[in-house]
């Protein structure tokens, strides 16, 4: 299974047959069983696909620079793989009442949920496209919080799969996902004016807005970009998340969900609230800092390390590394399902 | 009605010198001058200066296209808000 066209064909059937019949099988497994077979499969990913194994390994090492081994780039390249097969049986543990995921994530500062949502303005929990983040989201409102999320449902908007498709992932992945946040996702896009109006609503009902703040922005948000320290580096990304805070009053919590070292544990992380008062760049950059810092201690967890062509979009890498994206035929779980921004091979918004 | 929405416009949601002054018949949209969050701000503006609920029925590019079509469809909020107050 390399990486031509044949290749990904069978990467993608693989995929299919992952998602629609063993992840199902591995999520009812003890855990300890169903997670070990997942990272196997993450292994064998690894070891067949070379190119992307190459792009995530040159990602980290221009990225992180002299801060990273080339011994700890493989160990997190191997996990990255790894991490993106657990995400599927978290999802999978997700059915019915969430509770055969939640037995397995401990929640700290909870407290800090309660305390924001006593206040009575909502509370907007952000996160990063780190770890199982989409099953965090859900997981909370299986716990009883009312969650409704900012963010795209990626195969609604890759360019060139069929209908049939579309179900499939929404099926597999989407709707497990779905049915246990209070409201259908808010789904930016270039035209849709009601989204942050949207979201005022859900905080304004005193429920959880949970957003990723470290997507590449779309061409019809560039305007409204700040450069943030992220990495090390400079980001170019988008502060609405601020902007809202400042006008709804809702306070922001940073959340992250990351794995034990055994694979199936987890710990959702949420922080105090964030301060946001004040310059909106120099608020947003605490937000930032957060995921950053996030990302910096554990790395495996970030999911556009296979990405470099959303790297450079947030200004993290330059144009030497913009290598050609592999194109995929379906929206693959493992190549950062439902990230909130449509790839480079999706079609030009109209 | 149309001076203080325009004055609001001006200093707080335009982001580009150039689209500079901002006209009762200038295109919000068009312009770019409002987009999702911008749109947030200016309805909460207009809720707390006018004493209405916008709600999301109302969310609509038409309301929204130039000063002129805000101050029209604050206009159709007027005898609510009198009924509210009566």
């Amino acid at each position: 299974m390399g990486d031509g066209p044949a290749g990904r064909l069978l990467r993608n059937l693989e995929g299919v047959v992952y998602w629609a019949a063993a992840a199902p099988v591995l999520g009812r497994m003890p855990a300890a069983l169903g997670y070990r077979i997942a990272c196997w499969r993450g292994d064998w990913l690894s070891a067949r696909q070379p190119a992307r194994r190459a792009e995530i390994a040159g990602n980290l090492q221009s990225i992180l620079g002299d801060d990273v081994s080339r011994s700890a780039v493989r160990q997190v390249t191997r996990d990255w793989f790894r991490l993106a097969s657990c995400d599927a049986v978290d999802v999978k543990r997700l059915r019915h009442s969430g509770r055969a995921l939640q037995r397995l994530v401990e929640i700290r500062g909870r407290e800090h949920l309660d305390a924001a949502l006593g206040a009575g303005k909502g509370v907007i929990l952000c996160s990063g496209h780190f770890g199982s983040y989409d099953c965090a989201f859900s997981m909370l409102g299986a716990s009883g919080y009312p969650v409704t999320t900012i963010g795209r449902w990626q195969h609604n908007y890759t360019a060139g799969i069929s209908a049939a498709e579309r179900r499939f992932w929404d099926k597999v992945q989407a709707r497990p996902l779905r049915r246990h946040r209070t409201r259908p996702n808010i789904e930016p896009w270039p035209g849709r004016l009601d989204v942050a109006t949207r979201a005022a609503a859900v905080l304004r009902a005193n429920e959880v807005l949970t957003i990723v703040i470290d997507a590449p922005p779309l061409d019809c948000d560039k305007a409204r970009t700040v450069e943030v320290p992220f990495l090390g580096r400079e980001a170019t990304l988008v502060p609405g998340v601020v902007t809202l805070a400042q006008v709804t009053g809702a306070p922001v919590l940073m959340g992250f969900l990351y794995r034990s070292a055994d694979y199936r544990h987890q710990v959702l992380e949420i922080s105090a609230p964030v301060p946001v008062e004040g310059d909106k760049a120099a608020a947003f950059s605490r937000c930032t800092a957060e995921v950053s810092a996030a990302i910096s201690a554990r790395p495996a967890h970030w999911r556009y390390w296979a990405s470099t062509i959303d790297l450079a979009s947030l200004g993290l890498v330059g144009a030497e590394r913009d290598a050609p994206r592999l194109p995929e035929l379906l929206p693959l779980p493992d190549d950062g399902l439902l990230t909130d921004r449509p790839k480079g091979s999706l079609a030009a918004p109209g | 009605m149309e001076t203080v929405i325009i004055d609001y416009i001006s200093q707080e949601l335009v982001r580009d010198p150039a689209l500079l002054p901002v006209a009762d018949e200038t295109s919000l949209l068009e312009s770019g001058i409002l987009d999702s969050l911008s749109l947030l701000q200016l309805v909460v503006f207009l809720e707390g200066r006018f004493g209405i609920t916008v709600g999301d029925a109302d969310l609509l590019p038409e309301h929204f296209e130039s000063v002129n079509t805000i101050c029209a469809y604050l206009r159709t909020r007027e005898p609510e808000k009198q009924a509210a107050h009566g």
